[in-house]
């Protein structure tokens, strides 16, 4: 947190110093009292819309039940027509929905709540949360491969929105409500909620706000509440038992690392290359593209491989418990790459989060067997690897690597493994990056001509600071207790114009040449420099605030002070309009 | 008054209706919970009836020995009833019966943990761990379902988990702890004879001679004319060496099995047993020398015939035969020593009746014991006198040791 110039201090005259005081004392209080009064119900807001998205998002979780069982039969032994044909019809009816009623319900919902809230002012339409409601639960029921996070994530946002829209809460509250309800959403959607926090902060606010910190925390922690309430506290996957034993597996770990970069390099460029073409094409089309892409993955599902249909949280599952050849698990991992770029290119309406897990297990899984295969001694199970494949796809393709550390300690309850998560994320997150250096999301807000912030840009930003642009203190310094008539004699040679002066018992302040001469005029040579100069005193800086602080006060005077921050009376150099300015310009230039 | 106009924001009037804004919000969420509630328990209500479907499925393809579709079928049983335990056990089951052990032991554990005295997860959990080869798991968790709690029939429940355990460890021949699980088994027994019946066929495999005759004796004290208690008590003591007693029952087992050609053979290798003994008690001076020098002339033939058969087969080695079927040089020379022996003792013969050779009916009986064992070794297993003889000398020897 960069720490506010300190500004000048005013002394008051005599005569009005009792009126203002009470003034000051009477607007203190009435500000102090609304603004708690303003931030407590807010905080209180919070929690509401943690349980109201809680249960918004168990309703959406009954939805997706009810149509998957609808849609697709209760039992696993299914019929060739419902495999191909849900889907497919489905895909017909959610084209129509998307097109005709609600318009922006297509994709996944992160990029939707983040445009609202860095160009709508925390604006999200109810009509919104209903239309992916319907939508999504619709898609992931009938068999598109697509997960319920994402659009939980849009309901939770959209439902706070409409709410501070109701309570006509200010502007700036309502562009925060919608990272609040975001969080919720996506917490009570996987159980998860310190790594809903993280996903919010990294993928919807994009920057880290400690203002915005404990609304988005209770609002997440409030909805997982109310969500365990009714569907129960049981974590998604029942994680098989996992330690990390020995120093060398590390390796595998990495390995592990770079094939999940690959897939999601891969998986993110088809989505890249497929996306604007398919919207490309004639309007009528996008009539057909749900209902082709649902066709294409039911006939996956049909020739052996239904796993790929739906979010597949149970296959995940199975795979943690080696429950598959690798060689399985490898196809498994390529055809979910393949239906879910299809479903989500063809903008039928559904999270990525879900396919992302999935895709990563099933790797993770394959990598493992292989690594075993080839080399008996290691002694980690497959599911060690499907969980840890999971955290590395999150890593590379959402380019979450906080988030997806986090997921899979919370979703394993095992900290064990903590160290190979890192190591195998992080390798996957550097190896991605520069394979692709665009996120997926930020390419998806680019596509769609939107410019967002986001924090995978924040972390390569350099910063600049006043010590950047800050000169050394070789300049004359004078003392306030010294009189006008000795400053003038030692500054009479210099060719400066202005002057500063180090003021007691702390404090700086400058003068200038001219005003020096015209004291001397005036016969106030006897005079200190401190009672002669202006109640107002120099702001000064510190070296390592950043820049954009000198830019606030460098035109308040010539020249500005940059102190030392155990002893402010200690000059460690100064920093002119003129220094930062140039120093912007030289940064720019550079870039 | 000027200030109070300037200092006059909308926020107190947001502050003022908080609490009107937080009791609507609070009526929202009751009315929100109740509708949320009343859709759930429609929703679980479905799908508990779905996974009882899925259930009946599974089960009858289990038991129509196809368990990977009872497999997918317990699996969707339980995607709808995520916490039922006989799911979860069924499916546990299913996977063990496949092979997929590490799943099965996961869904075990987790039951496991919520009910640690269910003696059925118990038996599961040693069943798993008994396929795993696992003896000191297997141990533990039988011995937790045989103490645990079991909701219908106890008693014999305990009675065949402590059996499978007894099986199990027979099966990973931890005869010791077999036998200790036996004479625990053996103080509960109900007075039943097949039940007894079982509990000595296992002390027999688990080389628990003694207490299998006893269990036997048990049986037929129950039911005098039990046929496999005959059976078995002729057998283990025709095992323990116990001719006299087996000679007994064999004789009463041959009568209720006259097609048995194994007992009739045992009876008359017992009968001979004791008809060539010279050793037995009870038998006149003249009688054990006319059983001595009976069984040093049947030694002698048999030795005869063995040296022969080798010599045949060391000349004219048959087409295909092994080396192993060739004497070594050791064992020839054996047999000659034997011979030498046996000739010069042939001599002494007419001695045997003098009371001055009291050693000479050990020397002598000694001397035949060996050519029966070394002969056993070289031409196989003999029959008849000679096989009666061969048993005495396995006796001797272990009275011996």
């Amino acid at each position: 947190m960069s720490q506010a110039p300190v500004l000048p201090e005013e002394e008051p005259t005599a005569g009005g110093r009792a009126r203002a005081e009470a003034l000051a004392a009477r607007l203190g209080r009435l500000t102090l009292n609304t603004t708690f009064a303003e931030d407590r119900f807010f905080l209180i807001l919070s929690v509401f819309i943690g349980i109201f998205s809680g249960l918004a998002v168990v309703c959406f979780r009954v939805a997706i039940d009810w149509s998957r069982i609808a849609l697709m039969g209760p039992l696993p032994h299914r019929s060739a027509l419902r495999i191909i044909g849900a889907p497919t019809a489905v895909g017909l009816l959610v084209a129509v929905l998307v097109i005709h009623v609600f318009p922006q319900v297509r994709g996944s919902g992160v990029n939707q709540t983040k445009a609202a809230l860095y160009i709508f002012n925390g604006y999200i339409p109810f009509k919104n949360a209903v239309g992916k409601f319907l939508c999504s639960a619709l898609a992931i029921g009938s068999g598109q491969s697509l997960g319920p996070e994402d659009p939980s994530l849009q309901i939770g946002a959209s439902l706070a929105s409409a709410l501070g829209r109701r309570l006509e809460l200010s502007r700036e509250k309502l562009r925060l409500l919608a990272p609040i309800g975001a969080a919720a959403g996506l917490a009570a959607a996987f159980n998860a909620p310190i790594s809903a926090v993280l996903f919010v902060i990294e993928e919807v606010i994009g920057r880290w706000s400690a203002g915005i910190l404990g609304s988005v925390v209770l609002s997440a922690i409030s909805s997982v509440v109310v969500m365990r309430w009714f569907l129960g506290a049981d974590a998604l996957f029942r994680v098989p038992v996992t330690a990390f034993t020995h120093p060398a597996e590390l390796i595998a770990y990495a390995v592990l690392g770079i094939a999940g970069a690959f897939a999601a390099v891969a998986f993110s460029k088809s989505i890249r290359f497929l996306r604007p073409r398919l919207r490309a094409l004639p309007r009528w089309t996008q009539y057909l593209q749900p209902a082709i892409a649902g066709f294409l993955i039911g006939v996956i599902g049909w020739l052996g491989a239904p796993q790929v249909m739906g979010a597949g949280y149970d296959f995940i599952d199975q795979a943690m418990h080696d429950q598959f050849a690798w060689k399985f698990l490898a196809i498994l991992a390529a055809l979910k790459i393949l239906a879910t770029t299809l479903s989500f290119v063809s903008g039928t309406p559904g999270g990525m989060f879900a396919p992302t897990l999935f895709v990563g297990a099933m790797m993770g899984g394959a990598v493992g067997g292989i690594e075993r295969h080839f080399f008996p001694l290691l002694t980690v199970s497959t599911g060690t690897y499907a969980l840890v494949g999971m955290g590395v796809l999150f890593a590379a393709f959402l380019r979450a690597p906080m988030t997806s550390v986090f997921m899979v300690l919370e979703v394993s309850g095992n900290y064990s493994i903590i160290v190979p998560v890192i190591v195998a994320n992080t390798v996957a997150y550097v190896l991605s990056r520069s394979l692709q250096p665009i996120p997926i999301f930020d390419i998806l807000t680019r596509q769609d001509g939107l410019v967002l912030p986001s924090l995978e840009e924040q972390r390569e930003e350099e910063i600049l600071r006043v010590e950047d642009a800050m000169k050394p203190a070789s300049i004359l310094i004078l003392d306030g207790a010294a009189p006008v008539e000795e400053a003038a004699i030692r500054t009479r040679e210099l060719s400066q114009k202005s002057f500063l002066v180090r003021m007691n018992p702390s404090g700086w302040s400058v003068i200038s040449r001219e005003l020096l001469d015209r004291m001397m005029k005036e016969g106030k040579g006897t005079l200190t420099l401190a009672s002669v100069l202006p109640i107002q005193r120099l702001p000064y800086l510190y070296p390592d605030l950043p820049l954009d602080a000198a830019l606030r006060c460098v035109n308040q005077s010539e020249i500005i002070p940059v102190v030392n921050r155990a002893d402010s009376r200690e000059l460690e150099g100064i920093v002119t309009r003129d220094d930062v300015l140039s120093r912007y310009q030289a940064d720019s230039v550079a870039d | 008054m000027e200030y109070r106009i300037a200092m006059n924001p909308p926020i107190p009037t947001l502050a003022r209706r908080t609490p009107l804004v937080v009791g609507a919000l609070v009526a929202i969420t009751i009315l929100g919970f109740a509708i949320v509630s009343r859709l759930v328990t429609r929703l679980k209500a479905n799908e508990k009836r779905i996974a009882f479907h899925a259930f009946e499925a599974g089960m009858a393809a289990y038991q129509g020995n196809n368990p990977e579709r009872a497999l997918d079928d317990f699996r969707a049983a339980l995607s709808y009833d995520h916490d039922n335990p006989t799911y979860q056990l069924s499916l546990a089951r299913a996977l063990r019966d496949t092979g997929r052990l590490d799943e099965s032991e996961a869904y075990l554990i987790h039951l496991w943990e919520g009910t640690p005295q269910d003696s059925t997860i118990n038996l599961a959990l040693a069943r798993l761990a008994a396929r795993r080869h696992s003896v000191d798991d297997a141990q533990r968790y039988y011995h937790n379902a045989i103490y645990g709690f079991w909701s219908t029939d106890p008693d014999r429940n305990r009675l065949r988990t402590r059996f499978e355990l007894i099986d199990f460890l027979l099966q990973q021949k931890a005869f010791a702890q077999a036998q200790a699980e036996l004479i625990a088994l053996a103080q509960v027994l109900p007075p039943d004879p097949s039940a007894h019946l079982e509990v000595a066929g296992r002390f027999r495999q688990a080389q628990g001679l003694t207490d299998a005759l006893a269990q036997y004796e048990i049986a037929l004290k129950l039911d005098p004319k039990n046929a496999g208690a005959l059976k078995g008590s002729g057998e283990a003591a025709f095992q323990l060496g116990r001719y006299g007693t087996a000679q007994k029952y064999l004789r009463k087992a041959v009568e209720l099995y006259p097609d048995d050609e194994a007992l009739q053979r045992e009876l008359e290798t017992a009968s001979l047993v004791l008809s060539t003994d010279p050793f037995l008690r009870r038998i006149s001076d003249a009688e054990r020398n006319r059983r001595l020098v009976a069984a040093f002339n049947h030694a002698g033939a048999r030795l005869k015939a063995c040296g022969a058969e080798k010599q045949t087969a060391s000349r004219v080695p048959a087409a295909g035969s092994s080396t192993e079927t060739n004497p070594s040089p050791v064992s020839v020379e054996t047999m000659a020593d034997l011979w030498n022996r046996w000739t010069a003792a042939h001599r002494d013969l007419r001695r045997l009746s003098s009371a001055s050779n009291r050693d000479m009916p050990d020397a002598l009986m000694d001397l035949v014991l060996q050519i029966e064992q070394q002969t056993a070794q070289q031409c196989g297993q003999p029959a008849g006198p000679d096989l009666a003889l061969l048993l005495i000398s396995r006796d001797r020897e272990a009275v011996d040791q």
